[in-house]
């Protein structure tokens, strides 16, 4: 076993090149609000530029296949990628987008040759960003529940519904979905996965009033939106996997989704809790000096370590292309619940310190703030906890014979 | 023995929520939630006026005299809103800090007042170095020929800017003892300034050379804390009683939507898993009322026992957040939509998390009542 990347000389020149590379093309003022609600327009633009530029270098998406406009790179130079965005506090890609994490893999595996030739460039280079647009007011967890109707006429198919929860502040180029194409089919055989540009008529998309939105893996969204859908008409060709195999398409994502792409992130929730109580004094003495005060953060500590390596096991799994089983969703699950523990923790550690984000008094930039609600609402976007175990027990084969099998991802 | 409310109280409780309905009901708990003072002028005075914010004042000052349970039943009423504004901390805070504290003048003087909403009371206690023991209140108070000079920052005031008149907590010169002013809010040097963030009506106050007359001291000087103690274990257990009612709200919300919602074709309130969240929801619930209303009654009864308002404090505070958690992993998406109203009490159990002390602390004082 080996838990270290080890760089060969290659690697290591790769890195300088990266670090240079970056010092040239970082824009400068980048913006880093705490809430992502925070990121204003300009912001966001110059984060998008940033995505174009590595984009164009094939790393924006390193592992994607070049052909399709990714990296092609091996799972070492998408880390060192990583490693020297970490330092600027940015990760990939360093804005929201779901057509690169998860959209795309839907298409690399069930699109056809031109379907790949047109929609996978755009997106692995960063020129687009791409929103999902699964869950309806009646279908969250039952996701193959969809309602949302897609009946052909001519080379179209015509879209009528409505999608809540999704997407984030300052649009998208690009939308996925789901909807029904046979409204007497059995389930699971009934929908189809659409491709479609944001700007088709017929779509209204009305921003949502939120307790927050947190990060679903990655830079965080901002705004999400209620989208209805009004004759939308998307050409035929957009239809991905086959009329009637969209929940086949979507397993792709779900996996995905459901933890299995791994993460190798810091999680910057931990320090900043080291230095909130390092900052805050109780009489002379530093709150961290406090032996119960340490109970508390080695607790937050113990678990997102735990985190921390069902997550790196989980890259290494995807990006080495094994077979995974409960894996995904238990890195999920585990993410979520002890993300909410954390949060209450640091309420106990820090007192009301932990919920101002008050210019004068906030001791992390407003990260404490946000994470006191944002570790509430990360229990829902992806599956909830409870979904998460409910594929975990399929994988596991709790209770019966044969295991569930894994969504597709190659 | 007989757990029951008496007839009385009772009465007492559906005139509470037929004033929930009218003055405070979701739409309205929206708007109040953005505002500066927590509720409307009109819900503020119509409280007045039926005598909610004297039910602890004597009737000799112009109260109703009530004990402590009758005000519990209807402060948990008001939780179940949870209807903001200064209600628990003028008029039940502030009213028992006056009547522990005060001299006869000064009850005369503060206690009509407040009982009629006039006065808007909160306590200025907690400071930069955050906490409840007396050692945390360093604040100072100089001496002068006609009484005091206050400078200094109290931090995390309850109703800091909706509050007429602050009861500060300082240490003069000449005493070891914390001793309590009544300053007024409006005075020169004084400055409250609302906090933002995941909590409501918690506000910082500066206090830069602010004069206090003698004759605002409340009681003796340097002999503060003692009847602060007192007011706290009275009115400890209604704000518990308050997060009880918070509780059973989002309780009985979430048990709805777990009948309504229906998600692979069957309500979720199906799914096991749901259930437990809304088992563990209950346990909280009842493990809050049942503590806080015992502690109640033996405060009611002249039982006097701090262990049993520790308990209160630290189960309740923490039932009701528990209850927040569990009913938004019930609800996912809807419950994080602001409109839908949940988040009026996750907010609010958050913000009274700490208040009179939060349950790591009520943990403590309960091994210290022990005697271990
Ligand atoms: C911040 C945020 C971002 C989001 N982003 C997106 C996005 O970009 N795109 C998108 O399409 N969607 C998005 N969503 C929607 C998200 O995927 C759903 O909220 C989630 O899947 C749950 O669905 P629901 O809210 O309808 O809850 P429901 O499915 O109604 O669940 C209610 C309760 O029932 C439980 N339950 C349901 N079925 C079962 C079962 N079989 N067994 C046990 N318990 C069960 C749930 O666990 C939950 O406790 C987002 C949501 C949030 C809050």
């Amino acid at each position: 076993m080996d838990f270290e990347p080890r760089y060969t000389a290659e690697q290591q020149a790769f890195r300088r090149e990266v670090k240079s590379w970056l010092a040239d093309n970082l824009p400068d003022g980048l913006e880093f609000p705490a809430d992502s609600e925070d990121l204003s327009y300009g912001g966001y633009l110059q984060l998008r530029e940033l995505g174009r530029r590595l984009g164009s270098k094939g790393w924006l998406w390193p592992t994607a296949p070049a052909e399709y406009g990714g990296g092609g790179l091996s799972i070492d130079h998408a880390i060192v990628i990583e490693e020297e965005l970490d330092g600027f506090d940015l990760s990939l890609p360093p804005y929201y987008d779901s057509g690169g994490r998860l959209g795309g893999a839907s298409v690399l595996v069930w699109g056809s040759q031109d379907q790949k030739d047109h929609f996978l460039p755009p997106i692995f280079r960063g020129e687009v960003r791409t929103w999902q647009l699964l869950t309806e007011p009646g279908a969250g967890s039952d996701l193959a529940g969809v309602q949302m109707s897609a009946v052909r006429d001519g080379d179209d198919y015509v879209l009528n519904g409505q999608k809540i929860y999704v997407g984030s502040s300052h649009g998208a180029e690009m939308l996925w979905t789901i909807a029904r194409t046979d409204p007497n089919g059995a389930r699971h055989h009934n929908l189809s996965w659409f491709m479609l540009p944001t700007d088709s008529e017929g779509i209204t998309i009305q921003p949502m009033d939120l307790l927050i939105t947190s990060g679903e893996g990655g830079a965080g969204t901002g705004t999400k939106n209620t989208i209805f859908f009004d004759d939308v008409r998307v050409p035929a060709f957009n239809l991905i996997g086959g009329e009637n195999s969209g929940w086949q398409v979507a397993t792709t994502h779900l996996e995905l989704e459901h933890g299995s792409g791994g993460a190798i992130r810091r999680n910057r929730m931990v320090d900043r809790l080291f230095e909130c109580a390092a900052q805050l004094r109780r009489g002379d003495e530093p709150l961290s000096a406090d032996p119960e005060i340490q109970d508390l953060m080695v607790d937050v500590f113990v678990e997102a370590e735990i985190s921390r390596l069902f997550g790196l096991r989980n890259y290494w799994m995807r990006h080495t292309g094994q077979k995974m089983a409960h894996e995904g969703p238990q890195h999920s699950l585990y993410r979520k619940q002890s993300g909410l523990r954390a949060a209450e923790t640091m309420l106990e550690a820090l007192g009301p310190y932990a919920l101002t984000n008050d210019p004068r008094w906030d001791l992390s930039d407003g990260h404490m703030e946000v994470f006191q609600r944002s570790s509430i609402v990360a229990m829902h976007p992806g599956g909830t906890a409870e979904i998460q175990k409910v594929i975990m027990a399929r994988r596991l084969a709790i209770g019966r014979q044969t295991r569930e099998q894994a969504g597709r991802l190659e | 023995m007989d757990l029951s409310l008496t007839e009385e109280q009772r009465l007492l409780r559906s005139a509470a929520r037929d004033f929930m309905e009218r003055e405070a009901a979701k739409e309205a708990l929206l708007e109040f939630e953005q505002s500066a003072f927590g509720c409307s002028d009109e819900a503020w005075q119509t409280a007045a006026d039926i005598g909610w914010l004297g039910m602890l004042v004597p009737e000799e000052y112009g109260g109703s005299g009530s004990s402590l349970t009758d005000a519990a039943v209807v402060y948990e009423q008001l939780g179940a809103g949870p209807l903001s504004g200064p209600f628990f901390s003028s008029g039940v805070l502030g009213a028992l800090t006056v009547y522990e504290a005060g001299s006869d003048e000064q009850r005369s003087h503060w206690l009509p007042r407040i009982a009629g909403g006039r006065e808007i009371v909160a306590l200025a206690l907690t400071e930069p170095s955050y906490g409840w023991e007396p050692e945390r209140v360093r604040m100072r108070a100089q001496p002068t020929d006609s009484g005091y000079v206050i400078s200094g920052t109290k931090l995390f005031v309850h109703d800091a800017t909706a509050a007429t008149t602050l009861i500060c907590a300082v240490r003069c010169r000449d005493s070891e003892g914390v001793t309590l002013m009544m300053v007024d809010a409006r005075a020169a040097g004084v400055t409250a300034r609302p906090l933002t963030g995941f909590m409501g009506w918690v506000g910082e106050v500066t206090f830069e050379d602010v004069e206090v007359p003698a004759d605002a001291v409340l009681g003796e000087v340097g002999d503060g804390w003692r009847p602060l103690q007192a007011a706290f274990q009275k009115a400890a257990p209604i704000l518990c009683a308050y997060k009880v009612g918070g509780a059973q709200s989002v309780f009985d919300v979430t048990l709805e939507y777990s009948r309504s919602r229906i998600q692979f074709g069957t309500p979720i309130g199906r799914f096991q898993r749901v259930q437990d969240h809304i088992v563990e929801m209950v346990n909280h619930l009842d493990a809050a009322r049942w503590t806080t209303y015992e502690a109640l009654w033996k405060l009611d009864a002249g039982r006097s026992d701090p262990t049993s308002v520790h308990l209160a404090k630290a189960v309740a505070s923490e039932g009701y957040y528990q209850a927040c958690n569990h009913s938004h992993e019930v609800h996912a998406g809807i419950g994080v939509a602001r409109e839908y109203g949940l988040t009026l009490h996750t907010r609010m159990s958050r913000t009274l998390y700490h208040c009179l002390g939060d349950p790591r602390f009520h943990r403590r004082r309960i091994a210290q009542t022990l005697g271990f």
